[in-house]
């Protein structure tokens, strides 16, 4: 049903025939396993991963120090 | 928990090496492009030298700032990022070394051979085969120096600009290597293996993604990375980084059919192109918005640190050029805008914006650290900003202006149903206005540059080098696997082979869903029985055309509207590009198409229109070609260029090109004179314009003096 709404809705808008919809179905399955395992990671893990440049472990060296 | 903490040393001077080709070849790449930027409302700024004239130094300004200022901004982030985020040295200096010099060195191979005319006219691809294989070999050693290093780091954790600089080694290598498919025909000529509509996929596929995985995927590993470090704060959001990265590198490798809208390209593989490109807004505009809600709370310190304004300029272009290109993926835009100067406006956002002000912010960045000091004036590098900022507004203006006059009057009837402006001259002519506003812009920004390189090496000289960077961090004494329920993507980034296997499938499925029905469905590219393989002489006209360049002002494909079959004939066939080893389809328009040039004007037009333009056409904005007029045409080479075209699917019959050929070829050239002879111009039968006028004599014959086999359709 959902399929076919779709369906009809692309072959009217830019005239996709079926192998489009494979490669649209494609990626929308794809970003759909990504969001699930971004959404799946924990906050904790997230925030210790994105500090990461912060710390780069030089020793007394201005690479830290702002412009 | 690990006490086991070790001592080592981040090389700087590798990084020192690529930040100062960034600057020298960043300058050379600007000055080429400024002097072709002059010729396009000066032509004879050429001074009368093919080495420098428009067609041969486009390529070259393209390449120098791909592959020279960006390529070498992309080495020195890398290399200073890669070694902090792994905590490691990287993997080999030797091959750190060898990646620099062979770089270089590929780098100046293209400085000498594009304006020699030794191009394969693959736009960003026109270096000849031993140069390509150059580049395949330093891509090697840095892939492996990358990989090497992510082996033996002390983090096991693979931050998100890793991940993206992964992408780029994979991506690129599959890239390069695919489109570099040629058959050598002497040491430094080739001809695309593909031929006519498969070879613009191909062409298109690696084109769009050359712009996608060498400018924008390590970029944005590097603005992952110093974004966070200038801000003294962390990524806005690493789960949407996450979904950045992933949808991007799985989205992009779609979108080069839209290069090729209302083109001979089938239908299915242009809409393909066109709901990928739309789709693509989404993760570009997550990545823009990741890195601009990085500075909340820190917008303060962006009035007054140059690195800063710099990122947040370029951020905010990336987020301009990835919302106007799926926009100018739109078919009805495309119809305007494509061949006009609108898409050169559009890269420009993205090569002066987001490239050039990131590689900005980036050097500000790296010169005080890697020198020890200050920078030595940040005044001098905000005005930097400021007359940069001058210099893309005064670029992308003018051109945008010409873009959509140029496209609007190209398709402009009258109330009696005919072209408003059929002389294609008239349209150019309106907007040369613009080109030297244009070249206004170009000089402003290339001052910029002038002010950065003279306030970096003040800073240079103010301090004292740190040729390495001692540096402590926990060994690793476990191999990176993290368990637990919802740690499958970091069991995944903790593994640098089973990731960079995933991303690969991702990058390849794309491109192998349009590529392969391509090669493999006979459908996709019908034949015409009237078409028939180049003449020698039209072999090596053609061969000349390439090397002058022709096909960056003039396409040969008339898209199926009428304003262009009114203007030029019957619109492009893929039928009629089967010998066409490569494509010459072209993407801009700087003088009308030449599809169907054949038969309109005799043969003594085009002499005196290439000795001197403005002699057949006043006011043409075309360099003159006087050397055509006493070149002696290379015959020497013919049989090897034949046998070439015929080893790869040209029906020359065995042995044409051992006496056959060079008799057609007399034959044909004495025609030529004879013709040239009828418009009183008198000419020897063995200079290279005579091949030039043959081929352009041949240009869209083959169906105007058959009925086309489609017409029965």
């Amino acid at each position: 049903m959902i399929y076919n709404i779709i369906h009809s809705l692309l072959r009217e808008a830019v005239n996709l025939n079926a192998y489009g919809l494979f490669s649209f179905f494609l990626f929308f399955g794809f970003f759909l396993g990504v969001l699930i395992w971004a959404f799946a990671l924990k906050k904790k893990d997230l925030d210790k991963m994105g500090a990461m440049p912060l710390d780069g472990g030089e020793k007394n060296s201005n690479h830290e120090i702002k412009s | 928990m690990n006490t086991n903490i070790e001592t080592f040393k981040y090389d700087n001077r590798i990084v020192r090496a690529f930040a100062i080709a960034t600057v020298v070849w960043g300058i050379v790449g600007m000055l080429v492009g400024l002097l072709a930027a002059v010729q396009l409302f000066f032509p004879d700024a050429n001074l009368n030298l093919q080495f420098i004239t428009f067609g041969r130094i486009r390529p070259l300004h393209t390449n120098a700032v791909i592959f020279a200022f960006v390529g070498n901004g992309m080495f020195m982030g890398i290399y200073y990022s890669l070694q902090r985020l792994c905590k490691a040295r990287m993997f080999s200096d030797w091959l750190s070394w060898f990646n620099f010099w062979g770089w270089q060195t590929i780098i100046v191979a293209a400085a000498v051979t594009l304006p020699l005319g030794l191009t394969t006219s693959k736009e960003y691809a026109e270096l000849e085969w031993p140069i390509k294989i150059a580049i395949t070999i330093v891509w090697v050693a840095f892939a492996v120096n990358l990989f090497g290093t992510i082996v033996k780091r002390r983090e096991k954790h693979m931050y998100v600009a890793i991940w993206f600089y992964i992408a780029t080694v994979v991506t690129v290598a599959v890239l390069h290597i695919t489109n570099s498919m040629t058959m050598p025909a002497g040491w430094f000529k080739s001809y695309s293996m593909y031929a006519g509509v498969q070879d613009a996929l191909v062409q298109w596929w690696y084109g769009h993604n050359a712009v996608a995985f060498f400018l924008t995927t390590p970029y944005l590993g590097l603005m992952y990375y110093f974004l966070p470090k200038a801000a003294n704060r962390p990524i806005f959001s690493y789960r949407l980084s996450i979904i950045h990265f992933w949808a991007l590198v799985f989205l992009y490798i779609w979108a080069g059919p839209h290069h090729l809208l209302y083109s001979a390209l089938p239908d299915w593989a242009q809409s393909l192109g066109m709901v990928f490109s739309l789709m693509l807004i989404a993760p570009s505009w997550g990545g823009m918005l990741n890195g601009l809600l990085t500075l909340r709370g820190a917008w303060d310190k962006v009035r007054s640190d140059p690195v800063l304004k710099f990122m947040v300029a370029a951020i905010t272009a990336y987020g301009m050029a990835t919302l106007e290109g799926p926009l100018l993926s739109i078919k009805t835009v495309n119809s305007l805008s494509h061949y006009t100067d609108w898409t050169i406006a559009h890269v420009h956002v993205g090569a002066m914006g987001w490239n050039g002000f990131l590689t900005f912010s980036m050097l500000y960045y790296l010169f005080p650290r890697l020198y020890n000091t200050k920078l030595w004036s940040t005044k001098l590098a905000n005005y930097h900003f400021w007359i940069g900022m001058l210099g893309i507004v005064f670029y992308v203006v003018p051109i945008y202006i010409a873009g959509v006059t140029e496209g609007l009057m190209w398709k402009q009837f009258n109330k009696d149903g005919f072209l408003q402006y059929p002389n294609f001259l008239e349209t150019i002519l309106q907007v040369v206005p613009m080109f030297r506003l244009r070249a206004i812009g170009g000089t402003l920004y290339l001052a910029g540059a002038f002010m950065m390189a003279y306030n970096l090496y003040r800073t240079a000289k103010a301090g004292q080098f740190e040729p390495d960077t001692e540096a402590q961090a926990a060994a690793l004494e476990k191999p990176p696997v993290v368990a637990g329920k919802s740690s499958w993507h970091r069991m995944v980034e903790g593994k640098p082979l089973f990731f960079t296997v995933l991303a690969t499938v991702s990058i390849l499925v794309g491109g192998l869903v349009e590529i392969v029905p391509m090669f493999l469905v006979q459908a996709n590219v019908p034949t015409i029985g009237s078409v028939h393989p180049y003449t020698p002489l039209e072999v090596l006209g053609r061969d000349i055309y390439i090397r002058e360049g022709c096909l960056g002002c003039h396409s040969q494909m008339i898209r199926p509207f009428r304003s262009e079959t009114e203007r030029y004939g019957e619109y492009s066939k893929a039928g009629e590009s089967v010998y066409d080893h490569p494509f010459l389809w072209g993407s801009e328009r700087k003088g009308p198409d030449l599809a169907r040039e054949g038969g309109k004007y005799p043969a003594a037009w085009h002499y005196n229109h290439m000795d001197d333009p403005r002699s057949t056409s006043p006011g043409s904005i075309m360099p003159r070609y006087s050397w055509l007029l006493t070149q002696k045409m290379e015959t020497d080479t013919l049989p090897s260029h034949l046998a070439a075209l015929r080893r790869i699917g040209v029906p020359y019959p065995a042995g044409y090109e051992n006496g056959p050929a060079q008799k057609d070829l007399q034959a044909q050239a004495d025609k030529i004179v004879a013709d040239l002879k009828l418009g009183s111009v008198k000419a020897d039968s063995d200079k290279e314009i005579i091949a030039l006028i043959a081929y352009l004599q041949r240009l869209g014959t083959d169906i105007k003096t058959t009925p086309v086999t489609t017409a029965a359709k």
